[in-house]
């Protein structure tokens, strides 16, 4: 079920140059989520000029506590960074979709482009705790994008100041030269998850991916955050998504956040 | 607080008799049951359905939103499920919340509003009807009757004969002067006018070079048009009889006294649905904190008592 919340800022620290990592208390235990759902955040100290929530993924989420991973961008983000444990915003939460584990793959490969890995932590952990084998594949511009990511963690770069040099498809077609029963859960930028989809169909792999979208009310109301699917209908982002099957989505539009 | 002190919230208008005067804006509260928990349609004087065309409508080209200071530009396009699915589907859904129910309907000929009007009135559960004649973000249709008072006269004439409850007209902002249009819709036979639709407006992202809205341009709502939209209720409420519901930027009890004070018998919330599914609820308690502090017995008192001198 889905709650409207105060929560009181547990922790907001810079993780990585304009990275924040903010940790939410969550007044209520009964509030539950799954990897790729997200939360509607509203400032509660809001500036007038900006009037509406912005979707975050849930980075993690325990017991009491709710981590979102967000990158500074506009002036929303910008006063989530300045916020202190003293401070409290508002959520709505759990929203949308999230990853269905696919259960009839051996392994799980879990592809985040840059602020895509902010789902991928919380779905690592859910697939550790039942126990299923998986890893994640992750793609930065560059070291100064680079992200605190569990060991394990494959990784790739456009310059190749970390990890290999290249896109993080890359890595993803030399898992599928070595394991053939994959499921793949992408989330990141548009070309990147357009060119992860492509290759999940082209080695016939079976790919979700979670999408962002400009977005109102976050439950399916307003139609705002629509984005074309394959069939040629839209899809809301917020209630039908934000997780998808690569399959309904149509990559030949362009989608700008 | 004392309980015989607590203000009458009823309003009626045009026969139609509402718990309070906050009501749900066509295209923000959806089909009135999306937000589940967060937002009750119960809670709400009437609500007010996202746009029914006859066919079902899959709507504008992405993005569709925007945010722009104080406000919010759409460009939605009257995406819809269409007249049938909702009359099956979706009608008794919201019924089911024990919500009051005004459908808003949108053609692109008088003869479809015709059509959606007595469709509608084969069913008892819509109170009233809101006719869409405002909307900026489709090609017919639309605010082409709501931009000539004539193409609005007859629109409304030939659906007061199809509908014998309550009709609403809802009104467009992109006019120089708003009451030629509130008076041949008053004189047609509307019950009420809603005002305001949205303002027509853009953005463009400077990076690209292009407009931010897939449909170009779009229409802008909130905090940011409320000044508009009291002006736009002050003026038509000199100029007609019939009750007036305001809307434009409501978020709060103070703005919902300013709209009633100005002439409006009733409000609407729209885009501040989207930033606090809550704000109805805190409307509500506004106007009637208010009331309790100026001794006000009754809600609808509020109602133009604006001193312009």
């Amino acid at each position: 079920m889905t709650h409207s919340i105060t929560a009181q800022v547990g922790s907001n620290r810079e993780v990585s140059p304009q990275i924040y990592r903010m940790a939410l208390k969550l007044p209520q235990r009964k509030i539950t989520g799954q990897p790729g759902q997200f939360v509607h955040l509203r400032l509660l100290q809001g500036t007038t000029a900006s009037i509406l929530r912005r979707p975050f993924s849930i980075h993690r989420l325990t017991s009491g506590r709710l981590w979102l991973l967000y990158q500074v961008k506009g002036t929303v983000t910008r006063a989530m960074a300045s916020l202190t444990p003293s401070d409290s915003v508002e959520l709505m939460v759990p929203l949308g979709n999230g990853y269905r584990i696919n259960r009839s793959r051996q392994e799980h490969l879990l592809v985040a482009g840059g602020m895509g890995l902010a789902p991928m932590l919380f779905m690592a952990d859910h697939l550790k705790k039942v126990g299923l084998k998986h890893r994640i594949l992750f793609g930065c511009r560059s070291s100064s994008y680079l992200l605190p990511a569990p060991t394990g963690c494959r990784v790739a770069s456009d310059d190749g100041s970390c990890g290999v040099r290249g896109p993080v498809t890359c890595l993803l077609e030399a898992e599928f030269s070595r394991c053939n029963n994959a499921a793949v859960y992408a989330c990141g930028p548009w070309p990147m998850l357009r060119a992860t989809a492509s290759l999940c169909r082209r080695y016939k792999v079976p790919c979700q991916v979670s999408l962002e979208s400009f977005m109102a009310c976050g439950v399916g109301a307003c139609q705002g955050c629509a984005i074309r699917a394959a069939d040629g209908e839209y899809l809301t982002v917020c209630n039908q998504g934000p997780v998808f099957d690569a399959e309904l989505i149509d990559w030949t539009q362009e989608h700008t956040v | 607080m004392k309980a015989n002190r607590r203000p009458d919230l009823s309003v009626e208008i045009a026969g139609l008799k509402l718990k309070n005067p906050v009501l749900a804006a066509s295209g923000t509260f959806g089909y009135g049951t999306e937000y589940g928990p967060l937002a009750r349609a119960a809670e709400f004087g009437a609500v007010i359905t996202k746009t029914v065309t006859l066919a079902p409508r899959t709507g504008n080209r992405p993005p569709r939103i925007c945010e722009t200071a104080s406000g919010m530009l759409n460009s939605i396009g009257l995406a819809n499920v269409g007249i049938e699915q909702f009359l099956s589907h979706k009608l008794p859904a919201l019924k089911k919340t024990g919500a009051t129910v005004i459908a808003n309907i949108a053609g692109n000929t008088v003869e479809e509003y015709v059509m959606l009007a007595r469709r509608v009135n084969q069913h008892p559960g819509v109170a009233a009807l809101e006719l869409n004649i405002s909307c900026p973000n489709v090609k017919q249709g639309g605010i082409a009757f709501g931009t000539d008072p004539k193409a609005a006269a007859d629109l409304t004439r030939a659906v007061r004969r199809a509908w014998p409850k309550p009709l609403i007209v809802k009104l467009s902002p992109n006019v120089s002067d708003i009451t030629p249009i509130a008076r041949a819709a008053e004189l047609a036979g509307a019950d009420a006018l809603s005002l305001i639709n949205t303002l027509y407006g853009m953005a463009i992202d400077i990076e690209r070079q292009r407009p931010v809205l897939g449909n170009v341009t779009g229409g802008l709502s909130g905090p940011a048009i409320k000044p508009v939209a009291l002006y736009h209720v002050h003026k038509a409420y000199q100029a007609v009889k019939i009750p007036l519901i305001g809307l434009g930027g409501i978020s709060n009890g103070h703005d919902a006294v300013e709209f009633m004070l100005a002439g409006a018998a009733a409000v609407q919330i729209g885009t501040a649905n989207f930033c606090d599914p809550s704000s109805a609820d805190r409307t509500v308690r506004g106007l009637s904190d208010y009331c309790i502090k100026h001794g006000i017995g009754k809600v609808s008192q509020l109602t133009g008592r604006l001193k312009c001198v």
